[in-house]
This record gives C-alpha cells, sequence and structure tokens, in this order.
C-alpha cells in the first residue's frame, strides 16, 4: 500500500492522521470538502480512501456513490474505510451495505485504529 | 330535435335568415358564406351562435339545440347550412340528416338536451322541483342526498354525482359521492388546492370542465363536468355532476344544474349541520370518556350526570379539585385522584427529561469531533522530537480532553430516558445532584453525613429520578434562603432504616410556614414568582414510583425547611 486519501473536514483531526501515516512511508493527499475529494479519487489511483461521513458539502456516501464510477463494489469495499461519530442504525446499515471498513470516533485505541486502516 | 313536428310545405316555404354570432363571423368569412335563409312554415328564425366550444342553434320559437363545435366538424356544418339540399330541407330532416351523417358521439349529446315532442319548459321544471323536494325530504345525510341528485330527470344520463366540501377551519376538504351510480367515493385535499378549485369553478362563467383540468383535485372519474360552488357562513362546497364522456355540456344542461343546486342548497346546509353536529357530539363524548381525570357534569334541572370511566362512587365533594358551571344547567366537576399524579405529572416530567436529553446530545455531538482532534493532535506531538516539558504539556492536554468526553458522555447517559435500572452507590447519587447544583448552591455551606456507611449502599433506582428528586431539594433550599442574612447552611443526612434508605435535606432557612404546609404537595401551588407549582409533585411522584416517599418533616424546635427522600434497599 502506497498512497492513501484523507476525507475529513476537521482539520485537527486530518492533519494528524495526515501526519501519522507519513510517519509510516505513506503519501497522503488530503480534503476537507467532498467535491474536491470526488475530483481526487477520478484523477488518481489511492490505495486507501479515509472517509468522513458528515462533511461540510455532501456526505461521505455521496462520494462512494460516485467513486462507483470508476470502482467495482469489491473494490469499493477494499478501498474505503468510514470514519463516522454518528454510529446510529440507519448509518450503520447503510455503510454495512458497501461492505467497507467502518471505525467509530474518537478512536477507543489509535493503535488499533491504524491497523484498520492499514491493513 | 329530431321529432319536431314541422310539417313540410313546399308551396307557402319561405327563407329564414341565419344570424351568425361575431365570434364565428370569421370562420364564415374564411368560407366565403354569406348569412342565407331557409324556408320554414313558421318563418322561424334561426341564429348560430358559438358558446365556449359549442354551437348553439337558435329557433325563434324559443326552442333550441345545440352540438359540439370541432374546428372540423364547423366546416361541415357550415357547408351543409350553405347547400341547396339545406336550404329546402324542413329544418328537422336538417338536423336530423345532420346527427345521422356524422358519428354517434353528436347524436348523443344531441338527444339528451333536446326536449321531446310537446313537452315544454315549464313542464320539465314542474317535474324537476317535485323530485327535488322528495329527495330532499327523502335523504338523511349528505352523502344520500347527492347520490340521489342523479334522479333528477335531466340528470339520468349523468353517471357521477359528489361534493367536495370544506366545513371552514377545518384542515381538510372532503369529497363525498356516488361514481357510476353505485360506487361511493370519499376522499381528502389541501385546502388551499380546494381553494384554488372553488375559485376556478366560481370565476368560469360556462361552469363546464374536464376533470384533468384540476390535477391536485384528483377526481375519481375522467370526463367533461358540470360543476357549481355553493357558501356559506359555516362551509364552501362545490357540486359537481359528470357523464363519463369528453363533450362538453349544453346551456339548457347548465342552467337547469345550476338552478338545482341551489334549490337544494337550504338542503345541503341541514343536512352538514346535521351531520357534523352529530360527529361533534360523538367525538366529544369519546374525549369525555377518556379524560385521564375523574370527570362528571351534572344536570342542574333533571338532576342526571353523565361520568367518565375514571370516576367512582366514593369520590367526594371535597375531592373536586376544579368546577365549572358551563353553558345551560350543568356544572363540570373534576376530581383531585392518584390519575392527575399518573398522567399530568409523567408528562411534564417527560418533556423536561427528554429536552434535556436532546440537548445533551447535540451537544455531545456537536463537541466529540473537536475534541477528538485535540486528542489526535496532542497525542501525535508528544511522540514527536521536543522538549520533555512540551510533552508533559501535550501529555495533560489528552488528559483534560478526556476529561470532557467523559464529563458529556456522563450527562447525556444521565439524561436518556432508561427503562432499564442498574444498581447504584447511594455517593454516586449524592455526587451527581450535587454537581448539577453546584451553581446554585454556589454561596450556601453544605455538609454531607453518611451515616452507617450508607455510601456504599447499592440501590437498583433509576439514578436520574433519584438525581432529580434531590436536586430538585437543594435547588429550592438554596433559592428559599437566597436573600437570607447570615451564614447559609444546607445539610443532606443519609441513612437507613429496616427497609430503607432515608435521604434528609435540611436548611437554616425560612422554612415553610404552617398554614402553607398542607398544599404543599399540591400541583401548581408554589411560593416562587417564577415557579410552577410542579417541582415537589413531580418529585414526590418519582418517589412513589420507586417504591419510596417524599415527606416534609415538621419540628417544632428547628429552623429552617427539611425534607426526607425514603427510598427502598434493594
Amino acid at each position: 500500500m502506497n498512497t492513501i486519501l484523507i476525507i475529513e473536514d476537521e482539520i485537527l483531526i486530518q492533519q494528524s492522521l495526515k501526519k501519522l501515516f507519513e510517519r509510516r512511508g505513506l503519501k497522503v493527499d488530503v480534503s476537507a470538502s467532498g467535491k474536491l475529494a470526488i475530483d481526487l479519487i477520478l484523477h488518481n489511483n489511492y490505495d486507501r480512501i479515509i472517509c468522513d461521513l458528515m462533511l461540510q458539502d455532501i456526505s461521505g456516501f455521496d462520494v462512494i456513490e460516485e467513486a462507483k464510477r470508476k470502482f467495482s463494489p469489491e473494490e469499493i469495499s477494499q478501498k474505503f474505510v468510514i470514519m463516522t461519530a454518528y454510529n446510529s442504525p440507519q448509518v450503520l446499515s447503510r455503510a454495512n451495505s458497501y461492505k467497507c471498513r467502518l471505525l467509530n470516533k474518537p478512536f477507543d485505541d489509535l493503535e488499533e485504529a491504524m491497523k484498520t486502516m492499514t491493513e | 330535435m329530431e321529432n319536431r313536428p314541422y310539417p313540410p310545405n313546399q308551396e307557402t316555404s319561405e327563407y329564414v335568415k341565419i344570424f351568425i354570432d361575431p365570434v364565428i363571423m370569421s370562420d364564415f368569412q374564411k368560407l366565403n358564406l354569406e348569412p342565407f335563409t331557409l324556408t320554414t312554415e313558421e318563418k322561424a328564425q334561426l341564429s348560430i351562435l358559438k358558446r365556449g366550444d359549442r354551437l348553439w342553434v337558435n329557433f325563434s320559437d324559443g326552442d333550441h339545440c345545440d352540438f359540439p363545435y370541432y374546428q372540423k366538424n364547423v366546416t361541415t356544418v357550415l357547408e351543409g347550412l350553405a347547400t341547396d339540399t339545406f336550404k329546402k330541407l324542413p329544418l328537422s330532416d336538417v338536423f336530423d340528416g345532420f346527427v345521422k351523417t356524422t358519428q354517434g358521439i353528436e347524436k348523443r349529446v344531441f338527444s339528451s338536451v333536446s326536449l321531446s315532442p310537446g313537452e315544454n319548459v315549464k313542464d320539465l321544471w314542474d317535474e324537476i322541483i317535485k323530485k327535488i323536494n322528495l329527495i330532499s325530504g327523502e335523504s338523511h345525510s349528505l352523502s344520500s342526498l347527492v347520490e340521489k341528485l342523479l334522479d333528477v330527470p335531466f340528470l339520468q344520463k349523468f353517471e357521477t354525482s359528489l361534493v367536495i366540501l370544506h366545513l371552514k377551519g377545518q384542515t381538510k376538504a372532503e369529497l363525498i359521492g356516488t361514481v357510476w351510480r353505485f360506487e361511493k367515493k370519499q376522499s381528502f385535499f389541501e385546502v388551499k388546492d380546494f381553494n384554488a378549485f372553488f375559485n376556478s369553478i366560481k370565476k368560469s362563467k360556462i361552469k363546464s370542465f374536464t376533470s384533468d383540468s384540476f390535477p391536485k383535485i384528483n377526481l375519481p372519474f375522467n370526463g367533461s363536468f358540470l360543476a357549481k360552488e355553493v357558501t356559506s357562513r359555516k362551509y364552501s362546497l362545490v357540486a359537481v355532476v359528470s357523464r363519463h364522456d369528453f363533450l362538453s355540456y349544453g346551456k339548457d344542461e347548465i342552467e337547469l344544474f345550476e338552478t338545482c343546486i341551489d334549490l337544494l342548497q337550504p338542503h345541503f346546509e341541514r343536512l352538514i349541520d346535521q351531520e357534523f353536529s352529530d360527529k361533534r357530539i360523538s367525538e366529544l363524548r369519546v374525549c369525555l370518556k377518556d379524560f385521564p381525570l375523574p370527570l362528571r357534569i351534572r344536570d342542574g334541572i333533571s338532576g342526571t350526570s353523565f361520568m367518565n370511566d375514571l370516576y367512582t362512587g366514593e369520590l367526594q365533594e371535597k375531592d373536586i379539585f376544579f368546577n365549572k358551571k358551563v353553558k345551560g344547567p350543568f356544572t363540570l366537576d373534576l376530581y383531585d385522584s392518584d390519575e392527575l399524579r399518573h398522567y399530568a405529572f409523567d408528562l411534564f416530567h417527560f418533556q423536561r427529561i427528554s429536552l434535556l436529553g436532546e440537548l445533551l446530545n447535540t451537544l455531545r455531538h456537536e463537541l466529540s469531533n473537536p475534541l477528538f482532534g485535540l486528542k489526535l493532535g496532542s497525542q501525535i506531538f508528544a511522540t514527536m522530537d521536543i522538549s520533555t516539558d512540551s510533552k508533559e504539556i501535550m501529555k495533560e492536554i489528552e488528559k483534560n480532553v478526556n476529561r470532557c468526553q467523559v464529563i458529556i458522555e456522563n450527562f447525556s447517559n444521565l439524561y436518556q430516558v432508561q427503562s432499564v435500572t442498574k444498581p447504584v452507590t447511594i455517593k454516586k447519587i449524592i455526587d451527581e445532584s450535587l454537581i448539577l447544583s453546584k451553581s446554585e448552591v454556589r454561596e450556601v455551606r453544605k455538609s454531607i453525613t453518611y451515616e452507617n456507611k450508607a455510601e456504599d449502599l447499592q440501590l437498583e433506582v433509576p439514578l436520574i429520578f433519584v438525581v432529580q428528586i434531590i436536586f430538585n431539594l437543594i435547588v429550592n433550599s438554596a433559592q428559599a434562603m437566597k436573600n437570607m442574612e447570615g451564614p447559609k447552611e444546607m445539610c443532606l443526612i443519609i441513612s437507613t432504616d429496616s427497609d430503607h434508605v432515608l435521604i434528609d435535606v435540611k436548611d437554616n432557612g425560612p422554612g415553610i410556614p404552617e398554614d402553607k404546609l398542607t398544599h404543599l404537595f399540591k400541583p401548581f401551588f408554589t411560593t416562587k414568582t417564577q415557579g410552577t407549582g410542579l417541582g415537589l409533585v413531580l418529585s414526590r411522584n418519582l418517589a412513589v414510583k420507586m417504591g419510596g416517599n417524599l415527606e416534609y418533616l415538621v419540628n417544632n424546635n428547628e429552623k429552617g425547611a427539611h425534607f426526607r427522600l425514603s427510598l427502598p434497599k434493594t
């Protein structure tokens, strides 16, 4: 795994995660906006996409829907890691429908979370 | 028209003039036709008028007939009228001929509006009025009157009769009627859609419409229809009849229909009044029966009473909580009872809790993301190449963030309406109550005494309930002492007896005057200017629910107030 995209509008979280991944030798792109993220996804080849659900412009699910233009459902399930602070049953069931990994914010254990995101 | 008695008489035939309405004059001009005359024994004058999308042919003897005006057909009509054959034919034959040369549709319209031979308008009217009197006498509901409208002589070829009714003040307009003469229909429309519909009908001069002209008013049939609006102080109504075809209606039909509805208006009014007062009475009856307090309505004249299900014979004059003379000889009594607390105060309590819960939930969600950012950031900085001092600061930031998260978590859990109760220690209960009331009791000196190691006792009660009661007592006490001179003191003493944990809240404030004591736990009783008079009622209600109690202890030797909450030991 070489390249990673972090979609997160809370800059502190975004930059902290960026630092953490860079320390592990990964090339990291970031986006605070969903629309910019879609653009980045369509024009680059990321090995992993960490996506927050509550963005300012559109939702993380919208980003995944747009990414379907480029990726197969299998690729979506492997590439995307969904991050959310709102784990309502509706959100969970929708997230599960993409079969991708799900991380609850705040992370209970940072190491564990990093493992989930980079594995 | 087809059987119009019109003996042809070739010898005395004369020409009649056809008058042409200016509206269709242009059509004539396009065809290069001059107004022309027809032969007729009666010297009848014939005029052709375009009204809406229909052509009218009027005869000077007051008789007339009409047929739909289609662009294609007008040519046919005019050409037909212009031919020599036409001129020579008696009128009846001409129109018969015309009808026969076109398809059945025209024929149907033609025959449905024309009067039978020998029949005159007055006879028809007599018959209509007789029928209207009959059906309005027979109808005991609006829907049956609407259905029977189709029995009126000239409406016998119609398939649908309905009304759309809006009672002023109601949020919906209701459609009531019969489709295909047997299928009862009922549906509802938004008031603004109904009003638009009503106004279009009102403004229209021709009163003839098609079902697709009003997309918001979904009529249960397809085709053109006649409509007439009726309005009164209490309601607006549109009456609709249709033959389920796409042909428009003749002037006769429109006039007859409008007059019928005018004649029916007082009957509509009567039936609507009756139906809706019946409905109101039965709804009121249901409401009163289910009213959550014992209730009795006494009839001062007959001495009889209406009582609801909660009223029992044991209730007495002194239990009356609310009493009012209502219209006429009636008196309404509401009785104080356990139900009063159960129903009314559960609701107040629930509203309070759920509002706070919502508020705290929002707060938690809004704060959790930035706090998480702070935590992540400080964690990363702590592992970077910075001085030991800076690392310490980063660790402190992380710790503080954790504390914030825990506090928010606890508060929002506290105010969730819980159905399951977890065992909780007395100490936890007291601590939570003190945290919540911290700002209220800043100036008060507090002492907390646990007797017999009561602090570690576990209770199986909903934490939030108990905390709310104690919080209430603490705040009440602090408020009572607010304007007091000298030191303000409050003590919480937690002790036990054989089955109960006793939580006493005492202060050195003004206490409660003896004459107020009897009202202390009555709803809406308050000594505060801003109070609701519900705090103590709610608190006692909660305590009783948990199997405990809340009382005021009177001790003449002591100054200040003394409340005791008792809760059952697990």
